[in-house]
């Protein structure tokens, strides 16, 4: 019998195949290793980030579900929420009591009622509504909050480069 | 390309200098002196024997490990790294003996390392692979064994140069095998266990405590290694430097683990006293998911105060890190504990409390209050020296209680009826005017019996813990002592009590502070009781016979009538509400609406009557509508 992080996360990555969420394909980057996912995540319509298509990886900790795992987009970004290294900054990836920026309660942090699937999609919601209270890129933050016609023009060229297409 | 490059060209070069040498020797012994005298032939020839480690190393990784993975590469670099920093520093205490044999001795070490810490990422790896091949098993045993031999024979080897020639940089080297040894013995054990682990037909729960209590015991005999050369050091040569890193290391992992067995230790006390094993008709009532590991509970399932469902296994590793549940977060460390500074000395108190409430509890509080005073800190989950024990006893008792609660109630139909306004009043609303002279009847005491054990937790501000001295009779005699019933108007007081609760004096705030606190509790017991009624009605409406729920509904209903209804709301009542609409009252059954009247509860039970047939078709309703529910959440947060 397998440990119960592999049947945790191979449940998971079943759930995620049969029944996936709507713009977001995830799963092992390797069967051979459920612990290092690879992410795609669509841009939420509506937004400035609508039609990118980013991509990311997941990092599982051996005590998976009682860890979260660490989220990385390898692709360029620019985000109140995302460090310049495209390290993901939101309250349900990090565990009670660890609080880098020290705004989020406790109420959205992990537990192991949040899955891979939750994290994805609050990522999404995270695109679509940044959160500048959080520190993990300052300059995205001010420009988010002051010059929002400067961020969306980012934005928009971090969207083409994710999908391939030369800035005009 | 470039490393290609490297190997021939100092293939070439050796070649050269060889063939010089024996161009202008013509012998072999003239050759290897005259290669040895020259200082560039000899730096040739260290070049060509360094490349030829490298290469060896590489076909020793190839044949043992394969392809490395990313994750080993980079650990394997970044503590390289480390490890030849240190070398260095060795180098300058041992600057005397300083030698090209010592400098191979020191390369073969570095290598011998690396290796080790690359069977230790392997061996890990067998946890995050369901795909370990019998190759695999081969290597990694082939591995260790042939490591183990060459640490074992170099640690005998430097014992027996430091006992005959005396200490030497060989003291280094001894230590540091020993030290690799004890890595080796590590990922042996670990191996066995994944590999125990892996071929079992059932997940293995007990594993993670093995693995704990081996790096614990590993952890200790690297300290007391360290320690002993740290010191031999310090008395032979000087402080070494180079082995403080490592050892600050140790100390900090043994230090880990230490913490780490302590509470594992204290949450596995904590399950096994604190919370009840979950019935297989609750783990029925649930979800029966766990939501730790994702999978069915079918054996030694715990339930926590907040009737979260959860494999012991699974929440022991969990509450080695939190102690909250995982599901609702609730603080199962502050629940069922008083404030350590409850000022109300309990024997002035008690007298009170047992006039309002009649003799009985009065009575049997003794027992409860000498097992209340548990020094603080003999249950780490309860910092406040609450009062564990009598938990314990109480919410199993109570588990029974509701069971019965749940039969008893349909005997006492008939009576019911009558005292409906009086036991109404009586349970659930002491803090009001009401008449609640009625309060002893039999039903009630039932239904304060079955209330008082599940449900003080959730409100994890109020002092219920000064309150256990009150409750824990049940326990013993379920149904015997009435509740404490204070009289709803003073009428009920004699003249002694009410003056106990006049003036100003200290007695008679403590004597007020007690009245509210038998308030409190009452409330307390109505609301947990109330919640224990749909958990019965929960379980009986999925059983056939109809007539059980409506009275169930009934008798909670004379209890809702007062503002407290909140906890109540069963999961099943949740749905609905969040569902209207849906078109599917009837066929949620009959237990979500605790609030409605008689008569409507009535016709409820009308149709679960009429459509216990249905029960499949009710079932996929359910899955679909959860699945619907699933949806709009998704596409909600989606947009
Ligand atoms: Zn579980
Ligand atoms: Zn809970």
């Amino acid at each position: 019998m397998a440990g119960s992080a592999l049947r945790r996360l191979m449940a998971e990555y079943k759930q995620l195949t049969l029944n996936p969420p709507e713009g977001i394909i995830a799963g092992p980057i390797n069967e051979e290793n459920f612990f290092e996912w690879e992410a795609l995540i669509t841009g939420p319509e509506g937004t400035c980030f609508e039609g990118g298509v980013f991509p990311a990886k997941l990092i599982f900790p051996p005590d998976y579900p009682l860890s979260p795992p660490k989220m990385q987009f390898t692709c360029e970004m620019f985000h109140p929420n995302i460090y310049a290294d495209g390290r993901v900054c939101i309250s349900i990836l990090h565990a009670p009591g660890d609080d880098p920026m020290g705004y989020e309660s406790s109420a959205e942090r992990w537990s192991p009622v949040q899955s891979v699937e939750k994290i994805l999609l609050s990522v999404v919601s995270m695109l679509a509504e940044p959160n500048d209270e959080s520190g993990a890129n300052v300059d995205a933050a001010k420009m988010w909050r002051e010059d929002r016609a400067e961020f969306n023009r980012i934005a928009e060229r971090i969207v083409r480069k994710t999908l391939g297409i030369p800035t005009p | 390309m470039r490393a290609v490059g490297a190997i021939l060209i100092s293939l070439v070069l050796t070649t050269a200098v060889i063939g010089n040498a024996y161009y202008q020797k013509k012998q072999f012994y003239p050759s290897v002196v005259y290669i040895t005298k020259s200082n560039p032939s000899m730096a040739v020839i260290y070049l060509q024997a360094f490349i030829l480690v490298i290469l060896m190393g590489k076909l020793m990784r190839k044949v043992f490990f394969g392809q490395l993975r990313a994750a080993e590469f980079e650990h394997l670099m970044e503590r390289s790294w480390y490890a030849v920093t240190e070398t260095c520093l060795a180098f300058t205490v041992f600057r005397d003996d300083f030698s090209p044999k010592f400098i191979a001795l020191f390369t073969l070490l570095l290598f011998l390392k690396s290796f080790h810490w690359l069977a230790e990422d392997r061996v890990d790896y067998m946890e995050r692979s369901p795909v370990i091949s019998w190759l695999f098993h081969i290597r990694v045993l082939s591995l260790l064994l042939m490591l183990g031999f060459l640490d074992t024979h170099f640690v005998c080897h430097a014992y027996q140069s430091t006992v005959t020639k005396g200490a030497s940089v060989q003291l280094v080297f001894g230590f540091e095998y020993a030290i690799l040894l004890t890595i080796i013995v590590n990922i042996l054990i670990k191996y066995a266990l994944h590999t125990v682990d892996l071929n079992s037909e059932n997940p293995w729960e007990n594993k993670a405590v093995f693995l704990l209590y081996t790096e614990l015991v590993m952890g200790f005999f690297k300290v007391l290694l360290y320690l002993a050369f740290v010191v031999i050091m310090v008395r032979i040569y000087t402080l070494p430097l180079f082995a403080l890193r490592p050892m600050y290391y140790t100390m900090r992992a043994f230090k880990k683990a230490f913490n780490d067995v302590i509470l594992s230790r204290r949450a596995i006390h904590n399950m096994n006293t604190l919370y009840p094993d979950a019935t297989p008709e609750e783990l029925a009532a649930a979800d029966n998911v766990c939501i730790i590991c994702r999978e069915e509970m079918v054996t030694a399932s715990k339930k926590l105060p907040c009737n979260h469902i959860f494999h012991t296994s699974c929440l022991r590793s969990w509450f080695q890190r939190q102690q909250t549940c995982p599901t609702c977060r609730l603080n199962i460390l502050r629940t069922p504990t008083a404030p350590s500074h409850a000022p109300p000395p309990q024997p002035a108190a008690a007298p009170a409390a047992g006039g309002a409430a009649g003799p009985a509890p009065a009575g049997v509080a003794p027992p409860g209050l000498g097992m209340a005073p548990i020094p603080p800190g003999v249950n780490p989950f309860q910092p406040f020296g609450g009062p564990g024990p009598i938990w314990h006893m109480w919410q199993q008792a109570a588990a029974a209680a509701g069971q019965r609660a749940g039969d008893q109630q349909q005997q006492q139909q008939q009576p019911r009826q009558q005292q409906q306004q009086s036991s109404g009043s009586g349970s659930g609303g002491q803090s009001t005017s009401a008449s609640g002279s009625g309060a002893n009847a039999p039903s009630n005491q039932a239904g304060g019996a079955s209330g008082g054990g599940a449900q003080p937790p959730q409100q994890p501000g109020t002092s219920t813990g000064s309150n256990v001295p009150v409750f824990c009779p049940f326990p013993f005699l379920p149904f015997m002592p009435p509740p404490p019933m204070p009289p709803a108007n003073f009428a009920g007081l004699s003249l002694e009590e009410l003056q106990r609760m006049e003036g100003h004096a200290r007695e008679n705030v403590e004597a007020r502070l007690q009245c509210l606190r038998n308030i409190q509790l009452l409330l307390d017991a109505s609301v947990t009781m109330m919640h224990q009624y749909s958990m019965v009605v929960q379980s009986t409406a999925r059983m056939p016979p109809p007539s059980s729920p409506p009275q169930a509904s009934t008798s909670a209903n004379n209890t809702s009538s007062e503002p407290v209804p909140k906890p109540s709301v069963t999961p099943a009542e949740t749905r609905h509400k969040f569902e209207k609409g849906d078109n599917l009252e009837g066929a949620a059954g009959p237990s979500i609406n605790t609030t409605t009247t008689p008569t409507t509860t009535t016709t409820e039970t009308g149709n679960s009557e009429a459509s216990p047939v249905n029960d499949e078709t009710r079932e996929q309703q359910e899955i679909r509508r959860r699945r619907l529910q699933k949806f709009a959440q998704t596409s909600q947060t989606t947009e």
